[in-house]
C-alpha cells in the first residue's frame, strides 16, 4: 500500500490539479455579461447640443435639422437592428418602457443594419419639414425630407404648431421567433430603447 | 326556399372574400415586419459561427456581406427601381447571402475545431502545471529536509554557563 508520504503527495497533486483545471475552465469559458444596446441622438456637431438651427426649437418649413443617430451593440453577438423614425405630437402616446410597447405615432421611415458586438453604427440624420399647413389654429405636417428622401406624413397636427416630436425607436430581429420586435430580450426580460426630441412649428407655415 | 338559397350564396361569397381581404391587410405590413428568408438563414449561420468561437475579425467580413445584401435588397424594393433592375439586384442580394452562408458554415467548422483545440490544450497545460507544481513541492520538501538534517548535524553542544 501507499506510504504516508506518497499519499500526501497524491493529495497535493490532486489539489493542484483541481486548482489548475479550474483556472483552465475559467479562462476558456466566455463569461456571461449584461446584454444591452445603446441608442443616442447627437446634434449638428456630434455633441449633446446644437439640436436645432440657431438653437431655436421653433422650426420653419425648409429649415434643415442636422442630427446624428447612433446604436452600439453590447449583446455579445451580431444583431440586426432597425431604427424607426416616428413623428408625434403632444397627445400621442410615447413608447411604454414597462410593457415594451412601441408608440402608435405614424412611422415615417426606418433604417436597417447588421452590427457586431461592441460596434457603433452612427448615421447622419438630416431632416426638414418640406410641406405643412395651418388650419384653424392647428398646424399639420404633410411631408418630411430625411437624408434627401421625401416622405409623406399620414395626418399629424398640433395645436398652434406646439410640441411636435421626433421619436426614434430601436427594434431588433428575434432569430427564434423570426420577427422584428421593439427592443430586445435579455434573459427573461424585455428591454427597450427609444429617444424623442421635441420641436415647434409656430411660424413660416402657409395658411 | 328561395331565401335559403340566397343565404347560402351569400355565405359562400363571404367565405371566399373574407380570407382574401385578410390576406390583403396582412401583406401590407410585410415590407417592414418581415425579412427575406435568405437573410434569416444567413443570420442564423453567422450566429452559429460566433457561438462556435469565431473571432471579431472573422465575423466582420460576414457582417459586411450581410449589410451589402441588405443594401441591395433595399434598393430593389424602392418604387423608382425598374423590374429588370429589381431582378438583377435581388439576384445579387441572393448571391451575396449564398456567399455568407458558405463562409459562415466554413467558419463555424474552423472555429469549433480551434475552440476544441484551445480548450484541450488549456486542460492539458493545467494537468502538466499540476504535475510540475507537485514535482516542485516534492523537490522543495526534499531540499528542506536535507537542510534540516544538515542544520541538525551542524549543531554544537555547549555547556551551560553558570
Amino acid at each position: 500500500m501507499f506510504s504516508q508520504s506518497r499519499r500526501n503527495l497524491l493529495v497535493v497533486f490532486l489539489t493542484l490539479l483541481v486548482i489548475f483545471e479550474t483556472v483552465a475552465y475559467v479562462t476558456t469559458t466566455p463569461r456571461p455579461r449584461e446584454q444591452f444596446f445603446q441608442l443616442y441622438v447627437l446634434g449638428a456637431n456630434r455633441l449633446l447640443s446644437d439640436y436645432y438651427p440657431n438653437d431655436d426649437p421653433n422650426i420653419g418649413v425648409g429649415d434643415l435639422v442636422r442630427w446624428h443617430v447612433g446604436v452600439t451593440d453590447f449583446m455579445g453577438s451580431v444583431q440586426l437592428v432597425v431604427i424607426r423614425i416616428k413623428l408625434g405630437n403632444q397627445t400621442i402616446r410615447p413608447p411604454d418602457d414597462l410593457q415594451a410597447q412601441p408608440s402608435p405615432a405614424p412611422l415615417i421611415t426606418e433604417f436597417w443594419r447588421f452590427i457586431q458586438d461592441n460596434e457603433t453604427w452612427e448615421i447622419p440624420f438630416f431632416w426638414q419639414v418640406v410641406n405643412a399647413d395651418a388650419l384653424g389654429g392647428s398646424t399639420r405636417i404633410l411631408e418630411m425630407q430625411i437624408n434627401n428622401e421625401t416622405y409623406h406624413v399620414p395626418g399629424l397636427n398640433a395645436l398652434d404648431g406646439h410640441n411636435f416630436r421626433v421619436i426614434l425607436e430601436l427594434w431588433t430581429w428575434e432569430p427564434q421567433s423570426e420577427t422584428l420586435q421593439f427592443g430586445w430580450s435579455s434573459g427573461n426580460e424585455r428591454r427597450v430603447a427609444w429617444v424623442q426630441v421635441w420641436f415647434n412649428m409656430t411660424s413660416t407655415v402657409r395658411q | 326556399m328561395l331565401r335559403i338559397r340566397w343565404f347560402l350564396v351569400i355565405c359562400i361569397v363571404l367565405a371566399i372574400l373574407l380570407p382574401l381581404t385578410a390576406q390583403t391587410s396582412t401583406s401590407a405590413l410585410q415590407p417592414t415586419e418581415e425579412l427575406q428568408p435568405g437573410f434569416s438563414g444567413a443570420f442564423d449561420l453567422v450566429h452559429r459561427a460566433e457561438a462556435a468561437g469565431a473571432t471579431h475579425e472573422e465575423v466582420t467580413g460576414l457582417v459586411l456581406l450581410l449589410n451589402k445584401a441588405l443594401q441591395l435588397d433595399e434598393e430593389a424594393t424602392r418604387p423608382s427601381t425598374s423590374e429588370a433592375q429589381r431582378a438583377t439586384l435581388l439576384a445579387q442580394a441572393n448571391e451575396t447571402l449564398g456567399r455568407v452562408e458558405t463562409e459562415a458554415t466554413r467558419l463555424e467548422v474552423t472555429a469549433s475545431q480551434r475552440t476544441f483545440t484551445n480548450r484541450a490544450v488549456a486542460y492539458v497545460i493545467g494537468g502538466i502545471a499540476a504535475f510540475l507544481a507537485t514535482l516542485a513541492y516534492l523537490c522543495t520538501g526534499y531540499v528542506w529536509r536535507k537542510y534540516r538534517i544538515k542544520r541538525t548535524f551542524q549543531m554544537r553542544i555547549f555547556p551551560k554557563v553558570k
